[in-house]
C-alpha cells in the first residue's frame, strides 16, 4: 500500500509538470480521452500511448467529495463537470488547465444539486444543467420544483443561467439532440423538451411502455457517453408478470437505444438477468454493437441479440470507444482505465490515472484532435 | 486499501455519533433543567424560534429515543455548525429525552433498533411506510419516533435535500417517491407514529424512579452462555448513578465491571462499564418504578458481541426465581443445577419427574441442588419453586432433541480492518436445541426450545457462485462457540475480479445428543462494511 500511495504521489506531481498545449492540427488527429477523479482532478489520456497527457485540478471544491458528470466541448477544448457536493459546475480548459466557466447551483438560502444531468447543445453555446433546489429556511428544509438552467458556455466564472427550464422530477440524464432542437430530459419517461421554453414536445415511453406481460423497466441512466455516435445507450432489466417467481427468465435484460439524430427508439433484450450492468456505449463505426461494463465487459449486437462477454480483473463503471471502433477503454475504480479489442474482447492494455482517486460515478469521454 | 481512504468523511461522522450517552454521567455534571432549556435556547433557537413554555419550532414537534436526540443534535453541529462542547452536547440530549421521548410501550416492539441487536429481519408492520421509508434504512428507526404529521412531512424535505440521489436511486426510482413520502405517508405516519400519544402523556406525569440500591442479576450471552450475578447501583446526580457489578459466567468464568449510567426519560438505562480494557455498553429499560432491568449490552467497537441483562432489586424484593443454570435437563440423568433469584428460601421443587437429590450450597440468591430426572419424565417445561419463589419455565426437561435452529435465523457478518476506519462485525451463532412437543410435529405451538447447546461448527459455500468464487476460502473463520469471524476488508488480488472477502456461506452447527447427532444449517452472509453506521440503523 505503501508503494502504491508513493506511486501516485509521484505520478501526480509529474502529470502538473507536463505544459503545453494539446495538439490542436487536424493532421493525424488522436483519440484523447478525458474524465475527472476524486477529489478535484481532470485528466487527459492520449489513448493510443497509454498514457495521462495532462492533469488538472478544480479549484474551490469539496475535498471529501466525487466530481460527478463531465461533458466536453466537441472540439475537445472544455470539460464541463458537476462537482462541490454536486453543486457547482465548473468549465475546465483542457490545455491551460484554467478554470474558464463556474456556475453555481447554491445561493442564498437555496441549496442547488445537480444529481449528474447535463449536456452540452452541439454547437457548444449553451450548457444545460439539472437542477434540485432545496429552500433551507430556519429550522426546515423545503424542497422546490427542479429545474433545467441554462448556461451561456461564454458566461465566466461567474454565470447565471440565461433561463430556467419547468422539468418533472426524478431525471438522470440530459441530451442534446443532433441538430439542438430538442432537448431530450429522461425522467419517469424520456421527455422531448423544445430546449428554449422546456414546452413538452412530446416523449418515448419508458414508465408508460407497454409490451405484453412486461412490467415497468429499470435502468440507472447517468453515463454520457454518446458523443460519438450521437446514440443514447443503456442498459435495463425488466420483469414479466406472466413467469412464476425463481423462474430465470422472469426478469430480463436489454440495451435500450435513442437515436438523437432521428429521434427513434430501439430496444433489444438479450438475457435473462445474471450480472450487474452499469453503463453502455455504441460502437461508432459498427453500430449494431454496444459495449456494457460492470464486473464484466458485454458486446451485445442490438439487432440480433447476440452477446459476448468477459469476465473482468475488477468492477468498471464507465465504457468507452475508439473513433475507429477497434480498442474499448473502461474505467471507474481503482485509477485503473483498461483497453480492450472491441472485436476479441481481449485485454491489450491500461492507463493508470495519477493522484490516488478514483473516478468513481463521472463520466469517460473522448474526443479527437 | 484506497477504497477505505474514499469513506473518511462518512467515518468521520460514525465517530461523531460514537460518544455514548452514559460516559457524560459521572465525569461531567449534567445542566439542570432550567440550565439545559437555557442551553437549548443560546444553541438551537437561532434557527428554531422559542414559543416559550419549553417550546421550541421542529424540536417540541417531535419525540424520540435518547440515540435518536443524539443524532439530531449530531447533526446539527457536523452539517449546520453549531458549536457545543460535549458536556452542552450531553446536556441538551439529556434535556430533550426527557422533554420529548417515548414511553416504554411505545418503544417496546422495536427494543432491537436501539439496543443493536445484530441481524435483525424486520417484518413492517405498515406496509406503505415500509416501502416508503425502509428501503433504505430499518423500519424500526420510524417506529421508534413519533412527529406531527407535518413534522413527518418537514422529514421528507429533509431528506431529498440532503440525499438528492434518494429519487433516482434503487428502491426510490420506481415511484414518484417524493408525492407519495410528502403525500399518503406523510398521513399514515401522523396517523401510525403521531406525536400526540396518551400513553406518553400518562408516563410523563409519572414521578421518576430510583435505580439505586443493590441489584441481583441473571443473562446470556451467546456463545458464552448464561450468567448471574450482583450490581450495586449509587447515585451521584440527577437520574446519574455509579455502576459495579459482577458477573459469573456459567463455564466458570466471572468478571468486575464499573461504570456509570444515566437514565433518559425516566426509563433509558444507559450505562458504560469497564472490565479491564474492555467497555461495554447497556441500553436497558427501568421498569416497575425502578424495581426491574432489562435489555441488551454489547462491547464498544464490537455491538455484535454481547448479552441479554435482567435485573430485579436484591433489597426487598418479593422472592423470585430468575434463572436455573443448566435450563435443560435430560430425562433419565442425574446432575447439578444451579437456581438464581432473590429471597430464596424454603424447599426446592423441581415440578414433575425430577427430584432433588441434596442442597449442595444455599444462600437467598443461590441454591446449588443435586438432581435425577426420571427416565420417563414428560417432556415440557417445569415450575421451579424455593419457598415462595417460583418462575413459571425456568427449566426444561427433555427426552430427546428433535431439531436444532441456528439463531439469529439469518446472520450477516461485515469484512473490517486491514487499516481501514470500520471494524470487523463478526456473527455470534447459537445452536438452539428444540424437542417437537406432543404432537410430534417440528415447528408447531407446542414445541419446547431448550435453550443453546454447544455444537460442532463449520461451513462451506452457500451455492453454486459462492462455490465458484470460493467464497467459503475467503471470507472468515468460525471457533467452536460459534463466532464467525470475516477476513479482512478491501480487495483480495487473489480473488476473481479482485473481489474483497464478502462471501454466501452455509454454516452447519452439529448438537450431540447421547449418542445422535442432530444438524442444523443457515445462510450467513458475509458482507462490506457499513460506513456510515449510526447509533439506530
Amino acid at each position: 500500500m505503501k508503494i502504491k500511495t508513493t506511486a501516485a504521489a509521484l505520478a501526480a506531481s509529474f502529470g502538473v509538470a507536463l505544459f503545453g498545449a494539446l495538439p490542436t492540427a487536424a493532421l493525424a488527429a488522436k483519440d484523447y480521452l478525458v474524465t475527472a477523479a476524486r477529489p478535484n482532478l481532470v485528466f487527459v489520456m492520449d489513448a493510443k500511448e497509454r498514457k495521462v497527457v495532462k492533469t488538472h485540478t478544480i479549484p474551490n471544491t469539496s475535498m471529501g467529495n466525487s466530481p460527478i458528470t463531465l461533458v466536453h466541448s466537441r472540439d475537445g477544448k472544455t470539460a464541463y463537470v458537476i462537482h462541490n457536493r454536486w453543486e457547482t459546475v465548473s468549465g475546465i480548459d483542457l490545455d491551460s488547465g484554467k478554470e474558464v466557466f463556474r456556475a453555481e447551483l447554491s445561493g442564498g438560502d437555496i441549496r442547488g444539486k445537480s444529481p449528474f444531468p447535463m449536456d452540452l447543445s452541439p454547437d457548444g453555446k449553451e450548457l444545460a444543467v439539472y437542477v434540485n433546489p432545496t429552500q433551507l429556511l430556519p429550522g426546515e428544509y423545503k424542497v422546490m420544483d427542479p429545474y433545467i438552467a441554462i448556461y451561456r458556455t461564454d458566461a465566466g466564472t461567474d454565470a447565471e443561467p440565461v433561463r430556467k427550464l419547468k422539468v418533472p422530477r426524478r431525471v438522470s440524464t440530459l441530451a442534446w439532440s443532433a441538430k439542438g432542437d430538442t432537448l431530450y430530459a429522461f425522467s419517469w419517461d424520456m421527455l422531448k423538451l423544445d430546449p428554449q421554453t422546456g414546452a413538452v414536445k412530446g416523449q418515448h415511453p419508458w414508465r408508460s411502455w407497454k409490451n405484453g406481460e412486461q412490467g415497468e423497466p429499470d435502468t440507472l441512466a447517468i453515463w454520457p457517453q454518446w458523443e460519438q455516435t450521437n446514440v443514447f445507450a443503456t442498459p435495463y432489466y425488466v420483469a414479466y408478470a406472466n413467469k412464476p417467481e425463481g423462474d430465470p427468465s422472469a426478469l430480463r435484460a436489454g440495451i435500450w437505444t435513442l437515436d438523437l439524430e432521428k429521434d427513434t427508439v430501439h430496444f433489444k433484450e438479450f438475457e435473462n438477468a445474471r450480472v450487474v450492468l452499469f453503463s453502455s456505449v455504441v460502437n461508432p463505426v459498427r453500430r449494431d454493437e454496444t459495449y456494457t461494463v460492470y464486473t464484466q465487459l458485454t458486446k451485445v449486437n442490438t439487432k440480433t441479440g447476440k452477446m459476448d462477454r468477459v469476465d473482468l480483473d475488477h468492477t468498471y463503471y464507465n465504457v468507452n470507444v475508439s473513433s475507429d471502433g477497434k480498442e474499448l477503454y473502461i474505467g471507474g475504480t481503482q485509477g485503473d482505465i483498461a483497453v480492450y479489442d472491441s472485436a476479441t474482447l481481449k485485454r491489450i492494455g491500461n492507463i493508470r490515472t495519477p493522484g490516488g482517486g478514483d473516478q468513481v460515478l463521472t463520466s469517460l469521454r473522448i474526443f479527437q484532435r | 486499501m484506497r477504497e477505505i481512504k474514499h469513506y473518511r468523511v462518512p467515518s468521520r461522522t460514525a465517530i461523531l455519533f460514537t460518544i455514548l450517552l452514559a460516559r457524560c454521567a459521572v465525569s461531567e455534571s449534567l445542566a439542570s433543567d432550567g440550565t439545559a432549556e437555557a442551553l437549548v435556547n443560546s444553541k438551537c433557537a437561532v434557527c428554531h424560534s422559542a414559543k416559550g413554555d419549553g417550546k421550541w419550532d421542529r424540536i417540541s414537534e417531535s419525540r424520540r429515543t435518547p440515540e435518536g436526540w443524539d443524532m439530531t443534535v449530531a447533526r446539527m453541529s457536523f452539517a449546520h455548525g453549531v458549536k457545543m462542547t460535549r458536556e452542552e452536547r450531553s446536556s441538551i440530549v439529556k434535556y430533550l429525552s426527557d422533554a420529548y421521548g417515548l414511553s416504554p410501550d411505545e418503544s417496546a416492539a422495536h427494543r432491537y433498533i436501539v439496543d443493536r441487536t445484530p441481524s435483525v429481519v424486520e417484518h413492517p408492520e405498515n406496509k406503505l411506510i415500509g416501502d416508503t421509508c425502509a428501503r433504505c434504512h430499518s423500519y424500526g428507526r420510524i417506529a421508534v419516533q413519533r412527529r406531527t404529521e407535518a413534522d413527518w412531512r418537514k422529514l421528507v424535505h429533509f431528506h431529498v435535500g440532503q440525499f438528492p440521489a434518494i429519487e433516482i436511486q434503487a428502491g426510490g426510482r420506481d415511484r414518484n417517491w417524493f408525492e407519495i413520502a410528502t403525500g399518503d405517508a406523510s398521513v399514515e405516519l401522523g396517523k401510525v407514529y403521531g406525536f400526540e400519544s396518551d400513553s406518553w402523556n400518562k408516563w410523563k406525569a409519572q414521578k421518576p424512579a430510583d435505580a439505586s440500591g443493590s441489584w441481583r442479576l441473571v443473562g446470556h450471552k451467546p456463545g458464552t452462555g448464561a450468567y448471574e450475578g450482583t450490581a450495586t447501583v449509587k447515585r451521584t446526580g440527577n437520574d446519574a448513578y455509579s455502576v459495579s457489578m459482577t458477573v459469573r459466567y456459567e463455564n466458570g468464568t466471572s468478571e468486575q465491571l464499573s461504570g456509570s449510567a444515566l437514565v433518559y426519560t425516566g426509563h433509558e438505562w444507559r450505562a458504560t462499564l469497564k472490565s479491564g480494557e474492555r467497555e461495554i455498553n447497556q441500553v436497558m429499560t427501568l421498569a416497575d418504578g425502578g424495581r426491574s432491568l432489562s435489555g441488551r449490552w454489547f462491547e464498544s467497537g464490537y455491538d455484535a458481541i454481547g448479552g441479554t441483562l435482567r435485573a430485579v432489586r436484591a433489597d426487598g424484593a418479593k422472592p423470585t426465581v430468575l434463572s436455573v443454570q443448566p435450563a435443560a435437563l435430560k430425562a433419565g440423568t442425574r446432575g447439578r443445577l444451579v437456581i438464581n433469584g432473590v429471597g430464596l428460601d424454603g424447599d426446592v421443587s423441581l415440578g414433575n419427574g425430577v427430584k432433588v437429590l441434596s442442597v449442595a450450597e444455599r444462600s437467598a440468591e443461590r441454591v446449588v441442588v443435586e438432581v435425577e430426572s426420571a427416565k420417563d419424565a414428560v417432556t415440557g417445561p417445569r415450575e421451579v419453586k424455593v419457598g415462595n419463589a417460583r418462575s413459571g419455565d425456568a427449566l426444561k426437561v427433555y427426552q430427546r432433541i428433535d431439531y436444532v435452529k441456528i439463531t439469529p435465523d439469518h446472520p450477516m457478518a461485515r469484512v473490517g480492518g486491514n487499516g481501514g476506519s470500520m471494524n470487523k462485525v463478526p456473527a455470534q451463532l447459537e445452536a438452539l436445541a428444540y424437542t417437537v412437543g406432543a404432537d410430534g410435529k417440528a415447528g408447531t405451538a407446542d414445541d419446547v426450545q431448550l435453550g443453546a447447546m454447544p455444537a460442532t461448527w463449520s461451513f462451506d459455500n452457500l451455492n453454486k457462485v459462492a462455490a465458484e468464487m470460493k467464497d467459503a476460502k475467503f471470507a472468515g473463520r468460525i471457533d467452536q462457540t460459534g463466532l464467525f469471524m470475516t477476513n479482512d476488508a478491501g480487495p483480495n488480488p487473489q480473488r476473481k475480479y479482485r473481489t474483497n472477502n464478502a462471501g454466501e456461506l452455509k454454516v452447519t452447527a452439529a448438537v450431540k445428543d447421547g449418542t445422535r447427532t442432530v444438524k442444523a444449517t443457515a445462510p450467513l452472509i458475509v458482507t462490506v462494511q457499513r460506513f456510515n453506521d449510526p447509533p439506530i440503523r
